[in-house]
């Protein structure tokens, strides 16, 4: 990346002050003291004048003296800093005296400091610099901020093209390995189904990693959108139990699922959601040990409807709580039956969950295990 | 539910014409036509009148879109279901908007594009009787 334009930054030489007095001796005074610091130095005699060379000059660092006729320094600034907002150079006051309330006036009106008249060389020079190094540093740190997150763009859009090529295939080799699997087309030999089972295994985890990482491109890039649709949530979740129950079903794994209320529609992102769902299910059965239960279940009260997963897994270590909806926040439990995991499918599900205004939240059960809880407050 | 109707099979990948043809056959005993691309879709639905059409939404040439728009044109009765790589529901909706009469999304699991699949079959076999 040409990272040139940053590195090639203003010099405090380069830089450019304009001295807006309509005391000629004052602008020859203070030319004098700040040529010698190698500053480009243009003049104006009143405030009018200064607003007109303002933008031919695009200074770095206006000195404004306040008593002037015509509209006078406090309106100069005000005018200039409405006119150019955060992009306002700024501007130092000239004061006759050291006069309080001119000083607390010039501050309301903008300016940043001021300089008393009649002006000691080494204190002009040495405040004007400070100013200057410091709206010099202000212009890197945004100039810098643009560029990192053109740079984060960059790479969110990357990642997501990267993933989204990925995944057709790998679909495909997933798919068509099931096929073979099936022996419809065929009986394959002991060696050939253990292969055809490496490869189908291997396309799964990297349909997933890929699926994740199209996830994060997504929800980084702010593109996360939310199609909300009156939803059955019990029905949603039979619908996730039973894609579930394959792969629970190969560690003989119970999914228990009895929900006790009739009521269960909410306006939701149905296929978000399913997600969340799907990878709460998948979590609870990845840790669990072989033949154990996972229950799930459905709750409902005034002012909120609860989906709870509950496992008999190892829970979550103490001290390891707060990297469980973090990114690539992998925890040191380990699936049960050597499955795999990108530690991106619980922070997904908490950006997806927190868009619908709901919350998730986890804890360990008492005995065994832990629960994961999504609740969503009912809107009145 | 069984079907035994003709699919047209529309996308530039062969692997998903494959695959999707597969899951088609778990449903009966369908006769699956394939196409690479829009206008060898076009073609083919001219000369053999396909029941059903499952078509890629992103294609290079001619996109998953333009060949729906063009495809009722020459038949205003096709019926037509979207293949999506993922929840792009800009094109979704706008395919629906043309005519589609849903989609699918190729990288879900197999059980779930079969599940889907039948339930547009269904209605697409039930107001016929």
């Amino acid at each position: 990346m040409d990272t040139s334009d940053t590195n090639h930054s203003k010099d405090l030489s380069d830089c450019r002050i304009l001295i807006v007095d309509d005391d000629r001796l004052n602008i020859r005074i203070l030319s004098g003291m700040l040529k010698a610091e190698g500053y480009q130095l243009e003049s104006a005699a009143s405030g009018e004048e200064a607003l007109e060379k303002y933008p031919k000059f695009s200074p770095d660092l206006v000195l404004l003296d306040v008593m002037m006729p015509g509209i006078n320094g406090f309106e100069t600034c005000r005018q200039l800093n409405e006119t150019y907002a955060a992009d306002c150079a700024p501007i130092i006051f000239i004061t006759a005296k050291n006069e309080s309330d001119d000083v607390v006036e010039g501050f309301s009106a903008g300016g940043i400091d001021y300089l008393p008249k009649p002006f000691q060389p080494g204190e002009v020079v040495v405040r004007v610099r400070t100013h200057l190094k410091s709206r010099l540093l202000d212009e890197q740190q945004k100039a810098l901020v643009e560029q990192l997150s053109k740079a984060n763009s960059a790479k969110n859009r990357f990642l997501g093209m990267a993933a989204h090529d990925l995944r057709n295939p790998l679909a495909g080799i997933r798919g068509l390995s099931e096929f073979l699997l099936d022996k419809d087309l065929g009986e394959l030999s002991t060696d050939q189904e253990d292969l055809v089972n490496n490869i189908l295994t291997a396309s799964q985890s990297m349909l997933q990693l890929v699926n994740e990482l199209l996830d994060m491109a997504t929800i980084e890039s702010g593109e996360l959108k939310i199609d909300r649709k009156d939803t059955d949530l019990i029905e949603l979740i039979s619908k996730s139990i039973y894609f579930a129950k394959m792969n629970a079903d190969k560690k003989g794994t119970r999914i228990d699922f009895n929900p006790q209320t009739e009521s269960s529609h909410m306006s939701v992102d149905p296929d978000k959601i399913k997600q969340v769902v799907d990878n709460l299910l998948s979590n609870a059965i990845k840790y669990s040990p072989p033949k154990s239960v996972v229950s799930v279940e459905f709750t409902t009260s005034e002012c909120e409807h609860t989906i709870s997963v509950k496992d008999q897994g190892p829970g979550i270590p103490e001290g390891e709580r707060d990297k469980l909806f973090k990114d690539f926040g992998r925890l040191s439990v380990q699936p049960t039956g050597g499955e795999k995991s990108t530690g991106l499918g619980l922070a997904i599900c908490r950006k997806i969950v927190e868009a619908h205004g709901a919350t998730v939240s986890a804890q360990n059960l008492p005995d065994l295990g832990c629960e994961f809880k999504v609740t969503f407050p009912l809107q009145t | 539910m069984t079907f035994n109707g003709t699919i047209l099979l529309v996308d530039d990948e062969a692997h998903i014409r494959k695959l999707v043809g597969l899951i088609a056959k778990q449903l009966g005993e369908p006769t699956i036509l394939e196409a690479a691309n829009g206008a060898e879709a076009l073609e083919t639905y001219e000369r053999e009148r396909p029941d059903l059409v499952l078509l890629d939404i992103s294609m290079p040439v001619m996109d998953g879109l333009e060949t729906l728009k063009r495809l009722h044109v020459l038949d205003p009765d096709a019926n037509v279901i979207m293949l999506t790589s993922m929840a792009n529901r800009q094109s979704v909706d706008e395919a629906v908007n043309h005519g589609a009469l849903n989609y699918l999304r190729k990288d879900m699991p197999r059980e779930e594009i079969r599940e889907a699949l039948a339930e547009t079959l269904v209605d697409l076999i039930e107001p016929e009787e």
